[in-house]
């Protein structure tokens, strides 16, 4: 029997059609939701989920810091109902101490563990914060938090390397092995805030250049040490730098800034094997994608329909030049059985007979899809792929 | 020689050192004040989001415009006392109920206020009653609101809702803007305005004002 690493990279390697590899993420609430819906409460076990929903299976190495933090899988428990630890941040070693600032009845201001002072509802861990303040304002606070990016920081990885680098090796005979590669952008923006970023730009390119310079660095160190030890065989960039109506930044900015450092980055990783390098972007990425090919980024995610992306067309437009992932309409899922089978037929069948494509709903399951209409969703696919049907 | 085109492209440019030295002599040059406001400091604003919506430029060039223009409109207001600014229209705006996202409203706030327009901010997370209060006090000629999410924007027609028991559907046009929002769900719910952008924002809430003019 082949193992989802087989699988996984005969898929991106487009030497196998028709196989259905799916996986997807989800907000908390949804899950909650669908236990009272019905569902088995080991639902909130990704493992479980795993099993349950036939989905594929890629080992993310997490335990090294080297990507968007999600607090190491810990949710922290401020009290007065805030829970954080389900945002992802910025990897920076040490975080900062979380805790509340002030409060109200249904929202508190916190620090968080990327040093953000944010508003959260009470009681909602999925929902996501209003940012207020961020660490990095001027050059004096940035020459302060570059320190937490070191990458020889113990702390960015796992205690004994050895035991580590054998278990994720043997892993790796089963499972493709993902390494977060970081962000750009988006570790900018999370350190920065949107528009103090995007104001930077043009008020000091000099200190986004030293940014991106500095997490750049970090990166290279950390996947020549990982490659020397362990087998990876995709890395994983995180942007979230498009919304609906296309990049935050222009496509000149983003070859000007942007390119050269992806460039470094995956020219080693590709010498090394690595060949499938995602970037995780919401929005419009259409204006971006021929700049990300150009520095060596193969694999799109997640290909937002309401944001206008349609995988069909990058796939005739790109040819084997490109890994989709993503794309499966979250809102069409919310409706009914009529409509999640129309949104899967309309273009799950064409592109899987294509190769190259992992049907995932286009961001998190959000909680308007309930669970009859997400495990409907899962039997479609597996009618098109010609599996059998799973009993939910 | 001073003029309004300059005044105009150094609001493109983003520059607002340029900015502040040509409507300071502007002024000193006997340049009337609300000249140099439509014809320079709003003139720049709009065609950057004209520009904007073509696709030659994008979020930053927006933003140091905008933040240009409001150095211009600095120095001019003492003398724009006993003029009209807000003869264009206003606009109350806000994220609705359970939705903290504010990026988006900020940007359609600036352009409308770059633009002219009067914009009351009532922030994010908004429940009904207060849009309701607000439309009370400030009377404007329409609503616009924000919510990033699909599990938030369900909020929309419970603010139309309660605007209609107030019984104020009648004084304001609704417009609706986020993520998943489409023209077809502003139809579904009966609000008369979406704006897909900041800068088509600007465009909905001039043909939003047309129509009120018409009744």
């Amino acid at each position: 029997m082949e193992t989802d690493k087989e699988r996984y990279l005969a898929i991106c390697h487009f030497e196998r059609t028709n196989d259905l590899f799916t996986f997807d993420g989800f907000w908390n609430r949804t899950l909650s939701d669908w236990v009272k819906q019905g569902a088995p409460k080991q639902i909130f076990d990704g493992g479980f989920r795993a099993n349950y929903f036939g989905y594929g299976s890629n080992y993310w190495l997490t335990e090294i810091h080297s990507g968007l933090e999600f607090s190491r899988g810990q949710v922290l428990d401020l009290g007065s109902g805030i829970r954080i630890g389900n945002w992802g941040t910025v990897p920076i070693e040490p975080s900062y101490q979380p805790k509340i600032i002030s409060e109200d009845d249904r929202t508190a201001t916190i620090i968080n563990g990327g040093g953000q002072k944010v508003r959260m509802f009470k009681g909602h861990t999925g929902k996501m914060p209003m940012y207020l303040e961020y660490p990095v304002n001027n050059r004096d606070s940035w020459k302060e938090y570059k320190k937490r990016l070191n990458p020889d920081n113990p702390n960015r990885w796992p205690e004994d390397w050895k035991a580590y680098a054998e278990r994720v090796n043997k892993i790796g005979q089963e499972m493709p092995i993902t390494l977060q590669v970081g962000s750009l952008f988006g570790f900018l923006r999370e350190s920065t805030g949107t528009e103090a970023l995007l104001f930077m730009f043009y008020d000091d390119p000099g200190l986004i250049e030293d940014m991106m310079d500095t997490i750049l660095d970090m990166e290279m160190v950390i996947v020549k040490r990982v490659l020397r030890d362990i087998k990876i065989n995709q890395a994983a960039y995180w942007e979230d730098m498009c919304y609906r109506a296309g990049p935050m930044i222009s496509p000149g900015m983003f070859k000007k800034f942007m390119v050269p450092r992806y460039k470094k980055l995956n020219e080693y990783l590709r010498s090394n094997g690595v060949d499938i390098i995602l970037v995780d972007s919401d929005g419009d990425i259409t204006k971006l994608i021929s700049l990300w090919l150009e520095a060596g980024v193969n694999l799109f995610a997640p290909l937002e329909v309401m944001s206008g992306m349609d995988a069909v067309a990058l796939r005739k437009q790109y040819g084997k030049n490109i890994l989709l992932q993503g794309n499966i309409d979250k809102r069409e899922l919310a409706k009914d059985k009529e409509a999640i089978r129309k949104e899967v037929l309309s273009k799950v069948p064409y592109l899987l007979s294509q190769g190259g494509y992992f049907p995932v709903v286009d961001h998190n399951v959000p909680p308007d899809i309930s669970f009859e209409n997400y495990c409907y969703y899962i039997n479609t696919l597996r009618e098109i792929a010609g599996l059998h049907k799973l009993s939910f | 020689m001073i003029s309004f085109l300059k005044i105009s492209q150094a609001v493109q440019d983003g520059d607002e050192n340029e900015v502040i030295k040509l409507v300071e002599e502007g002024l000193k040059n006997g340049m009337v004040s609300s000249d140099i406001l439509e014809k320079g400091l709003i003139s720049g604003v709009q065609a950057i989001g004209e520009r904007f919506k073509s696709g030659e430029l994008y979020l930053p060039e927006i933003l140091i415009s905008v933040r240009a223009m409001n150095y211009g409109l600095e120095i001019i207001k003492p003398y724009l006392i006993n003029t009209n600014l807000n003869k264009k229209g206003k606009v109350i705006i806000g994220t609705v109920e359970g939705d903290l996202h504010d990026i988006g409203k900020n940007l359609v706030g600036m352009m409308l206020n770059g633009n002219g327009f009067e914009v009351i901010d009532l922030g994010v997370d908004v429940p009904p009653f207060v849009f309701v209060s607000a439309i009370h006090e400030h009377k404007p000629d329409i609503v616009a609101l924000s919510g990033l999410l699909t599990t938030t924007i369900i909020n929309f027609p419970n603010v139309i809702d309660a605007i209609k028991e107030a019984g104020l559907r009648n004084t304001v046009k609704v417009m609706i803007g986020g993520a998943p929002v489409t023209r077809e769900y502003a139809d579904t719910i009966g609000a008369e305005g979406f704006a897909e952008n900041c800068a088509s924002a600007v465009d909905e809430v001039k043909r939003l004002l047309s129509l009120s003019n018409n009744i």
